[in-house]
């Protein structure tokens, strides 16, 4: 039996300063840094796990927030295998902004069957102390909206962060017309731990 | 057939430890490049260090198809597949991803932003490159670091454009491959580590060539060179960009070209094998038109033909177009050290490289295209690169390495001399040879960067071509079961043959599952089946020893064979092409990689350059090119006739001396073969060229032995050679009358044995065997021999020239002799004038026989330029000889009379200069020099404005010679009164022969409008002055024939004197009368 490595190719939009790079790097290099620059049109890191006998790596998309950075960032929608709309759940303007976001991502991914493509909704900074967005409104958007699961993370404690990149890549291999998105690697034999520099040479 | 030798160009092979399967391969900059199959990541592996080692790796985007790396620019580009869809990236400052967890910036082409570099921190940056097509396959520049991308129906170029922080807004509109220096604006773009970020790297898409109905397969691009081939096809074109917009339409009308051919839809066209070359290729077929996208500043680009090649799949040997298809397409530049330092963005010559299975074929594209080599391959080849030195070629099981001929076209290019007696290079159309054939297992891929070979074999998994072998193996394999299995049966005591069902069950083949699954594999270090080698190819210095050794081998058995020959020139042209190399400090820039990070990868440089950086290194090959020199010349100079001329060039480039090149010609003793005739040819060569060094007795009486031996006919012309100065006479003397028994007497024969009595001493004998001929037939001896009189002068018009013995002694013994000979030579442009000046000079004679040879030339020569310069150096020594009194020593040749009567520039004397200066005046001496002088100015040649000023030194009436003189040249202008005066002044007895001479035609009116006047008051001053009266008289009588009588009367004084006028008046009236 062997093992086949899909590259899954995952983007985070949402508002400028919900969070969306720090969650990005608290996830691939579990840091967190206070004093992140702005991003700039649009970066991406990579990770490999393994979930459910799956080898995946995940391409997790960071993409600047601020309007004026919209044409460098749009372009590379397409391709996508899985959106994470993310707001920061002190800020209820960034709440409200999901809708445009969902409607711009799909929009310019020229998305085929909308209603079918996997979201994942995040709530970040749920370390604040003041929330603006109460678990309960964003439960109800992410319902209303296709039933969007939701996760409330913080990246700056690591709350939930995983968890939520690991739905995201669970609801992706879900779909039944993953298959020709997987793309073959070298055979992996189960007996050999991926990533482990030391069994080939 | 292709001769293959067992060279030795590979040294070592190191194995790189990649642990997933490599699908892709490409390298540069130091750098091999390797994505796993089907895989998303690229690993950077080191060249340069040992081992290998990982340098970084990072995740592409999509599934890349083909990578392709830029030195220039330092990026990768990809083709690469993701969700069904295709994209091209370009990969930039993936150095800054030496751990994979950086972020990693991604922009589409042209959206730079001001602010996106100011992370502290530099980052690696993909460029998403859109396109309306799909991309088939990518190229990027060399020199110039764009990037060529093909599409289904287009080829799109895009040019590499460097922006620095400061210039984000304002972009550089040039294009950097129609910049001809686009170095400087690189430069200008401050590159130190302490700011690595300062300049990103963008493209902009200039222009797109559209090629309907070709469907590229592969592309190449380099310096303006645009090549493409579909699967039977190859063409390339060359992109010129034009500051100066042209209309459109003439463009668009200029630059397409219609397909003419019939609609193949309906026919089975079979196509056949074409090449067009040039601007011919415009009639290939294939519809190229140029649309053009870059920015309005970047002009109009053109287009031109260069090369058209068709292949047809050859049917009737039962080859399918999948056996037919080419590969391999490259545009490889080479730069060369001098014209690098013209222009170090051009490259000095550019090839053209693509392969059939069978045969590959390389072009040279600049300077007019031509097909250098044709390699016939000896079996089915899977991919082939072109370096400068070799030519790397896999099939399916073996690394082979052929010769290349590129440094032959280089080395033409960069010297004109190379073709000519200075300089030599084997040719270009020398056949090509295979050096090496080195066994793998399962190749599958190769790349080639410096002197690396990166291999990719994968032996356990089977590409279709190797199906066939696998059945046979497994038939192999189910003949060894079978007859296992039966052997088991007839142990048993069972003979299966009797048993049909045991028959049924040994046929069926079914171990055979298993036996394939456990197949032994290919030996490898790592276990698995694949292996990734670099293989390292020796040295050129030691390629260079071993093919020497090998020639050596071959000449022991064969001295005269092609082998050692051609062994011998492949030898020179690996050592040519790394000499003909730009010097690394001369020509680093445009090489060098961009904006390198951190110290540690200082070392990416790639060690070639480092390599012959290294002066002792470079000393050595030019050490080992002057020994192959020497040995090529060696080669020729004892081989046959055809190709012999080049032993002379070699050894030029050798270095050697005569005397050395003597030594290795010289004959063995029990050989049969005597000297050969190249090295005949050198020496005659040598000893026809003016060269300061004079042999040794010695050695000067050897080749005196090699020529009575090879060609005694050519002993005079070798006797008269300077450098056999020192050659022993009587020696000579007695091989010359060998000769004259021989072959009979001829001028040039006699007059060296003359020259060798004269070294001798011995006069008398001398002095006979230069009485055997007229002196007339003498100076034709020396006309077909100058060397007889003069060394030296051949090297052209500033090289110095010296008499010899012979012009000595005919200076004492038959001065006129030498200076007809002299004229002679003179004459047929065997000597300049300032170099028989030196001989004469040379000879102590300047003041005689000199201007003997002067006034000789000036009766000979028909040259303007010669003549002038000659009648004024005359009048010069004429003057000098008149006034300083010195008198010529010996006997002058030529007088006065004999000038006058052999040529117009000495004009015959007028009347008047013998009352003037009458043959006793001056010393015959001088008077000699005086009536030349006279003669000259009689004469229409001189030219007065030059003698004048020498003329005016002399004091004015002085002496009558200088009167006559200053009376020749005023007269010469035209100032006859002036001259009427002054002669009435200084000698009236002269006025009227001047006056018959000079007052006619246009000066007839002088006689009555001056000299009357003049002699009027003069008579009347001195009445009792004779030779004015008569003077007056004969005036009278002229005036009265030439004038009316009123005019006449107008002339009268009114003084009284009216009575001495009437006769001339009557006179006067009656000739008016009778008219």
């Amino acid at each position: 039996m062997s093992a086949k490595t899909s590259l899954l190719k995952v983007i985070l939009l949402g508002d400028g300063g919900v969070g969306k790079s720090s969650l990005m790097n608290r996830y691939v290099t579990n840091k967190f840094d206070t004093h992140l620059f702005h991003t700039i049109g649009v970066e991406f890191l990579n990770k490999d796990l393994e979930v459910d006998g799956h080898m995946v790596t995940l391409q997790i998309w960071d993409t600047a927030g601020q309007e004026r950075f919209r044409s460098l960032r749009t372009p590379f929608y397409r391709g996508s295998d899985c959106c994470l709309l993310t707001f920061s759940v002190d800020d209820s303007q960034s709440f409200l902004n999901m809708g445009n976001w969902k409607k711009e991502f799909v929009y310019y991914a020229d998305v085929k069957e909308p209603e079918k493509f996997p979201f994942v909704v995040l709530g970040n900074k749920v370390d604040v102390a003041e929330r603006q967005v109460s678990a309960e409104d964003a439960r109800q958007w992410c319902l209303e909206n296709g039933n969007y699961p939701y996760y409330e993370t913080s990246a700056k404690d690591a709350t939930n962060v995983a968890g939520a990149f690991e739905e995201a890549v669970r609801r992706v291999l879900s779909m039944e017309e993953r298959t020709d998105h997987l793309i073959p690697t070298d055979t992996v034999s189960l007996h050999r731990k991926p990533r482990s520099a030391s069994c080939c040479s | 057939m292709v001769h293959v030798y067992n060279c030795h160009p590979f040294a070592s092979q190191q194995i790189v430890q990649v642990e997933q399967e490599p699908g892709l391969l490409c390298s540069g900059g130091g750098v091999i490049f390797v994505v796993a199959t089907g895989g998303c990541k690229v690993e950077a592996y080191s060249l340069d260090q040992e081992g290998c080692p990982l340098l970084c790796r990072f995740a592409t985007m999509g599934t890349p198809r083909i990578i392709q790396y830029s030195a220039i620019g330092d990026y990768l580009v990809t083709i690469e597949d993701k969700n069904n869809a295709t994209y091209l990236r370009a990969y930039t400052n993936w150095r800054y991803q030496a751990e994979e967890k950086s972020r990693v910036g991604v922009r589409m082409l042209g959206h730079l932003l001001r602010g996106a570099s100011q992370r502290s921190v530099a980052q690696m940056e993909i460029i998403e490159i859109p396109l309306s097509e799909r991309p088939v396959a990518v190229a990027c520049c060399p020199v110039t670091g764009d990037l060529l991308v093909a599409c289904e129906k287009t080829l799109v170029l895009f040019t590499l454009r460097r922006e620095s922080q400061h210039n984000l807004n304002q972009l550089n509109p040039q294009s950097s491959f129609q910049n001809t220096q686009p170095s400087h604006s690189k430069k200008a773009v401050p590159n130190s580590p302490s700011n690595p970020n300062v300049s990103v790297l963008d493209f902009e898409r200039s222009v797109i060539l559209h090629i309907p109905g070709l469907g590229p397969q592969q592309v190449a691009l380099c310096a303006g060179y645009v090549a493409v081939h579909a699967e039977l096809e190859v063409l390339v074109v060359k992109l010129h960009s034009s500051l100066d917009p042209k209309t459109a339409e003439e463009l668009a009308d200029m630059n397409t070209c219609v397909d003419q051919g019939e609609d193949p839809g309906d026919f089975l066209v079979l196509q056949r094998h074409q090449e067009l070359l040039g601007e011919r290729a415009r009639d290939c077929g294939v519809s190229v038109t140029i649309e053009k996208t870059g920015m309005e500043e970047t002009g109009q680009y053109t287009l031109s033909f260069v090369l058209y090649r068709r292949f047809a799949p050859d049917f009737f040997q039962g080859c399918s177009v999948e056996e037919t298809k080419l590969h391999s397409l490259q545009l490889h530049p080479m730069f060369t050290r001098n014209k690098s330092m013209q222009c170090p963005e051009e490259p000095s010559c550019v090839f053209c490289f693509f392969s059939l299975p069978t045969t590959g074929y390389l072009y040279s594209l600049r300077g007019g295209v031509e097909l250098l080599s044709a390699y016939q391959y000896p079996e089915k080849v899977l991919r082939a690169v072109l370096t400068d030195d070799l030519l790397h070629v896999i099939t399916k099981s073996a690394l082979q390495c052929f010769s290349v001929r590129c440094a032959a076209v280089a080395a033409r290019v960069e010297d004109p001399y190379i073709d000519t007696t200075m300089r030599a290079c084997p040719p270009v159309s020398l056949k090509v040879c295979a050096l090496r054939m080195q066994l793998f297992i399962g190749l599958r891929t190769m790349c080639a960067l410096g002197r690396h070979v990166m291999l990719l074999s994968a032996a356990d998994a089977e590409p279709p071509e190797e199906a066939d072998r696998a059945t046979h193996t497994r038939s192999f394999m189910e003949f060894r079961e079978h007859s296992m299995l039966t052997d088991i049966f007839l142990a048993l005591g069972i003979d299966p043959t009797t048993t049909p069902a045991l028959e049924s069950l040994l046929s069926r083949p079914f171990l055979s599952k298993k036996w394939a699954g456990s197949r032994p594999k290919a030996p490898s270090v790592t276990g698995h089946g694949w292996n990734l080698y670099v293989v390292n190819t020796v040295s050129p210095i030691t390629l260079y020893h071993e093919m020497v050794e090998y020639s050596c081998r071959y000449a022991e058995t064969h001295p005269m064979g092609e082998s050692c020959r051609h062994l011998l020139s492949e030898a020179h042209l690996i050592l040519r092409a790394t000499l003909i190399k730009p010097l690394p400090t001369a020509k680093g820039e445009p090489r060098e990689l961009p904006e390198m990070p951190t110290d540690g990868e200082k070392a990416q440089r790639p060690t070639t350059d480092a390599f012959t950086d290294s002066k002792a290194e470079r000393q050595v090959m030019e050490t080992a090119f002057r020994e192959n020199c020497a040995q090529l010349g060696d080669c020729f100079s004892r081989g046959n006739q055809k190709d012999c001329h080049l032993a002379l060039p070699y050894y030029r480039m050798s270095g050697l001396s005569i005397t050395e090149v003597m030594s290795r010609n010289r004959p063995l003793p029990i050989s049969p073969c005597s000297y050969g005739p190249g090295f005949v040819f050198y020496l005659n060569h040598f000893l026809l060229e003016e060269t300061d060094q004079i042999l040794s007795q010695e050695a000067a009486d050897e080749i005196i032995d090699i020529f009575s031996q090879t060609e005694p006919s050519q002993l005079v012309t070798v006797c008269a050679s300077p450098a056999m100065a020192d050659v022993s006479p009587a020696k000579v003397l007695r091989r010359l009358q060998h000769l004259e028994q021989a072959t009979g007497m001829s001028v040039p024969l006699t007059v060296t044995m003359a020259t060798m009595s004269l070294r001798l001493d011995d006069l008398r004998r001398y002095t006979e065997l230069m009485e055997k001929h007229a002196e007339m037939l003498l100076v034709y001896g020396f006309i077909e021999e100058p060397r007889l009189l003069l060394h030296g002068g051949s090297g052209g018009r500033d090289t110095q020239v010296r008499p010899t013995q012979l012009a000595n002694q005919l200076r004492k013994d038959q001065p006129g002799l030498l200076a007809a000979a002299m004229v002679a030579l003179h004459e047929n442009n065997k000597v300049q004038l300032e170099q028989a000046d030196q001989v004469f000079k040379e000879l102590g004679c300047e003041h005689n026989l000199l201007v003997d040879f002067w006034e000789a030339v000036l009766v000979a020569s028909t040259k303007e330029a010669i003549i002038q310069e000659l009648l004024f150096r005359l009048a010069v020594v004429y003057i000098d000889r008149l006034t300083s009194g010195m008198a010529a020593p010996s006997k002058l040749l030529k007088s006065t009379e004999d000038l006058i009567n052999s040529c117009s520039h000495y004009g015959t004397l007028y009347p008047w200069l013998r009352i003037l200066t009458p043959a006793s005046n001056t010393g015959s001496q001088q008077q000699e020099a005086l009536q030349k002088l006279q003669s000259l100015l009689c004469g229409p040649s001189m030219p007065i404005g030059a003698v004048q000023p020498l003329l005016e030194q002399l004091s004015l009436g002085a002496t009558l010679w200088g009167l006559s003189l200053h009376v020749l040249c005023a007269t010469r202008r035209g100032q006859h009164g002036n001259c009427i005066e002054k002669l009435l002044d200084h000698c009236p007895q002269a006025i009227i022969p001047y006056a018959n001479h000079h007052l006619q035609e246009t000066y007839m009116a002088l006689w009555w409008q001056k000299l009357l006047p003049e002699l009027c008051n003069r008579t009347r001053a001195e009445t009792e002055n004779g030779i004015l009266l008569a003077a007056l008289k004969e005036t009278l009588l002229v005036v009265a024939t030439e004038i009316s009588p009123v005019e006449f009367l107008e002339l009268m004084p009114d003084d009284g004197t009216a009575l001495y006028f009437l006769p001339h008046l009557l006179a006067c009236s009656q000739r008016q009368l009778l008219a």
